[in-house]
């Protein structure tokens, strides 16, 4: 309701007091925006041409990619980053928990990478890796800004595994891979979920930024989505690319990682379930 | 309180959790040596050696000794376990009685002597040693028949024979109808009894027990120690059972062991010659307990006094004053 009111409002303000909509845009103009970018006329659309933009016939905005376009090459960019950032942190987070020399030395490193933006990586990305293989280059930015997260999430999860039950498991005959894998990796599946959640959230917001940055070159995918509408300039489009960001990362959240970790925890007796 | 009072109350306080089991557990408080539903010929541990033969255990001029502290958790304790013995060892907290039960699981090594099981030196813990932990430990992510199977699993069992054992041992601590249920969903005391079936599903030659019913209430306590004493008629298993609580040496012990605290010695060796299974509110028991309680008296002071700072003093008035009375010889 108050959305409703405050939408409403702001739609007001704009036909009442005018702004110019390639700053300012109306609600309406974000949501033809999003149209827009599928190549879909709508009737609320923008009245004022935003200067420079080049028109297709009918007044449609064919420059650029679809919405469609650049979330699947998100997409794909995120599933294939978040499974080579998660192996990559469990295998550390593991090893961390086990060896509290390597904790040491690694723990405040990832908690000091925590504080850096991760669109800070995108240079030594390019030195790397150069501009033309802009896929490889995103993907170093997404992995080394979240892999961290998984591997302290599961280092932490671990150390809260009553050791009682690694020696119940060695009591009743599980030995060396068996006992992590029947013991350990059953008990630290609260870890493992809560990291799987808060590691997306990392990858995602690595994956933006990398787009964003790597403009020089047509990466494709949201973030660039959203630096063309800077180009244009159209602010409409940039607040629809935005919202559609936010959409993305919350609905991973509630849909997918939200419940598999009440899932979880409900099985274990620690949610609120239990 | 009276026998019938205490039996109406053990009833009420097994039926209060939703708890499935069989009306006989309530009676068998009043009436003892019940038959059994499970016997040793019924397969129980699938043609293994009779008890008799197995579960002697011998542990050999223990030391072991923690980090940099002068004083050794356990110094020079040799304590030898006959096959089918029940043996408790009390003493009050920190006086190595779970390092001395961890050394015969062998979940640690000891800095001097050894260990062993009918002649086989032990290395590293084992299903033929199996543990009840004094907070049940559990697996939550399993049913409770899941973690009953899990050893056979381990063990390789067949799935159908596994089935049939857990079965047996989920009738053994009368749970028969809980196997489904999560670990959460369970009441404390259903919790150690599952735990108890899941090491008894092993078919061990000891059965090692770390404070197994510290974490519950007098009344589930004290029917837990019945259901123990009925389970241990039937198997006949070796038990070392390590507790703070004189009450519950007496009533379960063919002999106990007081340690000494700092160093870890033993102190005095009290073989209770009495039949099982006890009642814990006979006249003669109460006697028993306070001649025994007379006899650890000496160390419980001792220690307190060292102790004084420590939350520990409750305890020790609890087991010092209660001296007669049914319900505080659970205590």
């Amino acid at each position: 309701m108050i959305w409703a009111a405050l939408l409403a409002a702001w739609e007001m303000a704009y036909r009442l007091i005018g702004w110019r909509s390639y700053i300012f845009p109306a609600p309406s103009h974000v949501l033809d925006a999003l149209f827009r970018m599928e190549h879909i006329r709508t009737a609320f659309g923008n009245p004022i041409h935003t200067p420079g933009w080049p028109r297709g016939p009918a007044g449609v905005d064919l420059s650029g990619d679809t919405l469609a376009a650049a979330l699947w090459v998100s997409t794909i960019r995120l599933a294939a980053g978040f499974f080579i950032s998660l192996a990559l942190g469990l295998v550390l987070g593991v090893l961390m928990w086990r060896w509290a020399w390597l904790d040491r030395f690694l723990g405040p490193l990832f908690l000091g990478m925590q504080t850096l933006p991760s669109v800070c990586w995108v240079p030594m990305a390019i030195i790397l890796f150069g501009l033309s293989d802009n896929d490889i280059g995103i993907m170093f930015v997404l992995v080394l800004g979240s892999f961290f997260a998984f591997a302290i999430a599961l280092r932490d999860g671990l150390a809260t595994i009553p050791p009682v039950q690694a020696r119940a498991g060695r009591m009743l005959g599980a030995k060396g891979w068996r006992l992590y894998w029947y013991v350990m990796l059953p008990a630290s599946l609260p870890a493992l979920a809560s990291s799987l959640r808060q590691g997306f959230g990392f990858a995602w917001r690595s994956l933006m930024g990398a787009e964003l940055v790597y403009v020089f070159v047509n990466s494709h995918g949201l973030g660039y989505l959203l630096e063309e509408a800077r180009l244009g300039p159209d602010m409409a489009k940039v607040v629809a690319v935005m919202i559609v960001m936010v959409l993305v990362g919350m609905l991973a959240d509630q849909w997918a990682f939200g419940p598999l970790e009440r899932r979880v925890l409900a099985r274990f007796g620690l949610g609120e379930k239990g | 309180m009276t026998r019938a009072t205490l039996a109406e109350s053990l009833r009420d306080a097994e039926s209060a959790p939703s708890s499935p089991a069989p009306a006989t557990l309530g009676n068998a408080v009043s009436n003892p040596p019940s038959p059994s539903p499970c016997t040793q010929e019924e397969g129980w541990g699938g043609g293994s050696a009779a008890p008799a033969n197995r579960g002697r255990l011998n542990l050999e001029s223990l030391t072991k000794r923690f980090g940099s502290s002068h004083a050794a958790a356990i110094e020079n304790v040799t304590l030898r376990l006959s096959p089918g013995e029940f043996v408790v060892v009390v003493g009050p907290s920190g006086c190595g009685k779970t390092t001395l039960l961890n050394l015969a699981a062998g979940m640690i090594a000891p800095d001097k002597g050894r260990v062993e099981l009918d002649g086989q030196s032990v290395r590293g813990p084992g299903p033929d040693r199996a543990v009840v932990f004094q907070d049940h430990a559990l697996f939550p992510w399993l049913t409770a028949a899941q973690n009953v199977e899990f050893g056979l699993k381990m063990a390789g069992v067949a799935a159908a024979e596994r089935r049939h054992r857990v079965e047996q041992a989920l009738a053994m601590v009368h749970l028969p109808r809980s196997g489904g249920k999560l670990v959460h969903e369970l009441s404390g005391g259903m919790r150690q009894r599952i735990a108890i079936a899941r090491a008894l599903v092993m078919d061990p030659a000891v059965l090692l027990m770390d404070e197994p019913f510290a974490a519950l209430d007098a009344q589930t306590r004290t029917l837990l120690h019945r259901q123990l004493q009925d389970l241990w008629m039937q198997t006949r298993k070796s038990v070392l059972f390590v507790t703070h609580s004189v009450g519950e040496a007496v009533r379960l012990a063919d002999r106990i062991i007081v340690l000494h605290a700092q160093p870890g010695r033993i102190r005095a060796e009290i073989a209770i010659d009495l039949p099982h299974p006890r009642q814990p509110d006979s006249p003669y028991m109460s006697e028993l307990v306070r001649r025994v309680r007379k006899e650890i008296e000496d160390e419980v002071n001792r220690v307190n006094a060292q102790m004084a700072q420590d939350d520990w003093k409750p305890a020790a008035v609890d087991d010092l004053g209660g001296a007669s009375g049914g319900m505080g010889d659970g205590i």
